[in-house]
């Protein structure tokens, strides 16, 4: 019996040195971020700013630039998750539901594009466009990200549809329902929230890709992530870049914490091999 | 990949003859695009660099640009300090991350949720605010420069625009499925085998290393493979990050060919990139799909 408590203490332990140091190391820089798009003045070698305020978001909001890539990320964004959406919601729910040749290869050819080291196959995709002068362009980038998403909007839809039960179908359709109807009444309604997490998912990923935007699209496209790298590299003013991180980052992590508890954190480590 | 198979197999019956050429023509487009963009980029840039045309329009066999590459020692170093920074995130990730992993699968209650959330969150930290925040902190006169001198104490050497500069950020970045995969690992390992093991005696260290390491040794490799891969053609945090030179092969192969317009000499740091990674890449393919198919 004494054992027990003194096991207990020494867990505890642990766990609160890991909480400690996770918590400076994972936090600490986020909130160091946070604090600067407040800021109006801190000089160095002050602990806190001398004087907080919101001076510093009206002026990027007014920067037409940030305007612009705002409005080319949403728009590119849009554009490549419907197109995924249109191309790879049907193509997983025959993988899930019909019987053809060469199905299981088909399947896991998705899994090509994870057997290269990514940027490499970038520049290899890159040196094609550069062939059918797609470089700079906005359907150049389409294409590039459009690829990206393959997997994801493939993979986890046709485990929902799998996941879908057949008994249920089967009786609605024994009852007389038509097979549009038991798509659209049992199918989807089950499958529904799933696919909604990968299209989410999709989207946000595809407003956050940088590197083939920046290698495809500069200069012509400028999108949000390649504003923030121009940002960065320019040393601007500080507080732009901590504004635009805060404004771009908190809608993201509410997506993705929705998108994560849909699909579950153990179906979310096995699709990457765990 | 058996549960799938079979999934397939105990589909009520249907006609094949009307089922099959729908099927396929569902599947057609996204396979093309795989076609294209993903196997057909990696042939060609191969074929590409070892069958070179000429001036006059002749091809031949020709590796020149990999005896360029070999022997230019710009090159070299690059490839040098992509190696060193791929090996030196790998350790680090694993001493960080096995015993977060570890801790996580043994302990019970809300504080061990509270660390997996903060192990998972930099998964939600995009590459780019990583690298602002980076600067904000590490960077001259960041956070850790106006703590240090808070308490009377030297600047540090900054880390940024050096090798180092990569490697924090590349781990920061990695942490998250680094845990998640190990820890879907240690899932496998039963909670009995570790009380037998205890009952007859063996301490803490032997217990991790007769009972648990074997069975996760698997889970390690994915972990590693699926690293390995991402971080040695990384671009975003190396470019801004790291040293002008050296630099890692990610900013190298973008530079060669938007900057220097030289697609060639980019393809071939490309191929190269994809010789070291084959086995990796393989590797995490094989087990993905193994995984899936359970």
């Amino acid at each position: 019996m004494t054992s027990l408590p003194l096991k207990r203490a020494r867990l505890d332990w642990s766990g609160i040195a890991f909480a400690i140091v996770l918590t400076l190391l994972i936090v600490g820089p986020l909130v160091v971020v946070a604090t600067w798009a407040f800021t109006e003045v801190w000089r160095y070698p002050n602990i806190i700013p001398q004087k907080f305020g919101f001076r510093f978001w009206g002026q990027t909001l007014g920067r037409p630039d940030v305007w612009n890539a705002l409005m080319l990320s949403l728009k590119l964004s849009t554009v490549v998750t419907l197109l995924s959406a249109l191309i790879c919601l049907p193509a997983a729910y025959a993988f899930a539901r019909m019987k053809f040749p060469g199905r299981d290869i088909l399947f896991f050819s998705f899994l090509a594009g994870h057997a290269f080291p990514k940027f490499g196959l970038l520049v290899a995709i890159a040196a094609i466009f550069l062939q059918l002068n797609l470089i700079g362009t906005f359907w150049g980038v389409v294409l590039i990200q459009l690829v990206g998403t393959l997997m994801f909007m493939i993979w986890i839809p046709v485990a929902a549809f799998q996941a879908v039960d057949r008994r249920m179908e089967e009786a609605a359709r024994d009852v007389g329902a038509s097979p549009l109807r038991v798509f659209w009444s049992i199918t989807l309604p089950q499958a529904g929230p799933t696919i909604f997490a990968a299209v989410l998912l999709s989207f946000v990923g595809t407003f956050y890709e940088t590197e083939g935007a920046w290698l495809i699209g500069a200069p012509g496209i400028r999108t949000m992530p390649v504003l923030m790298i121009s940002y960065i590299n320019n040393q601007m003013v500080i507080q732009y870049g901590a504004v635009l991180s805060v404004l771009l980052w908190v809608p993201s992590f509410i997506a993705l914490m929705f998108a994560r508890r849909v699909i579950g954190g153990g179906a979310f480590a096995r699709g990457f091999g765990g | 990949m058996s549960e799938f198979v079979e999934r397939s197999v105990s589909a009520p019956a249907e006609t094949a003859a009307s089922r099959r050429p729908i099927g396929l023509l569902l599947v057609a487009l996204p396979v093309f695009l795989v076609i294209w963009l993903v196997i057909w980029p990696a042939i060609n840039a191969i074929s590409r660099t070892i069958w070179r045309t000429d001036t006059d329009g002749n091809s031949s066999f020709d590796l020149s640009s990999y005896a360029f590459f070999f022997s230019d020692r710009y090159s070299l170093d690059n490839l040098a300090v992509t190696l060193w920074t791929t090996l030196i995130c790998a350790v680090l990730l694993l001493v960080i991350c096995l015993p977060i992993a570890l801790y996580l699968r043994f302990a019970h209650g809300r504080l061990p949720a509270y660390v997996q959330a903060l192990a998972i969150l930099p998964m939600f930290v995009p590459s780019i605010i990583l690298a602002f925040a980076f600067i904000r902190v590490l960077g001259p006169n960041g956070m850790v420069d106006i703590l240090l001198n808070a308490v009377g104490l030297p600047k540090i050497r900054t880390p940024y625009l050096t090798p180092w500069g990569p490697v924090i950020g590349l781990v920061w970045d990695n942490i998250p499925l680094t845990v998640l995969i190990l820890l879907s690992g240690l899932g496998s390992v039963a909670n009995q085998s570790i009380e037998a093991a205890r009952d007859v005696g063996a301490n803490a260290f032997r217990v991790f290393w007769h009972i648990i390491l074997p069975r996760i040794s698997n889970s390690i490799l994915v972990a590693l493979s699926f690293s390995v891969l991402g971080i040695f053609s990384s671009f975003t945090l190396p470019y801004l990050l790291g040293p002008a030179s050296p630099e890692m092969l990610g900013p190298f192969m973008q530079r060669t060919l938007r900057d220097l317009q030289d697609p060639i000499g980019a393809m071939t740091q490309a191929v190269v990139a994809f010789g070291f990674c084959i086995l990796f890449g393989l590797f995490y393919v094989r087990s993905v799909a193994r995984s899936r198919g359970k």
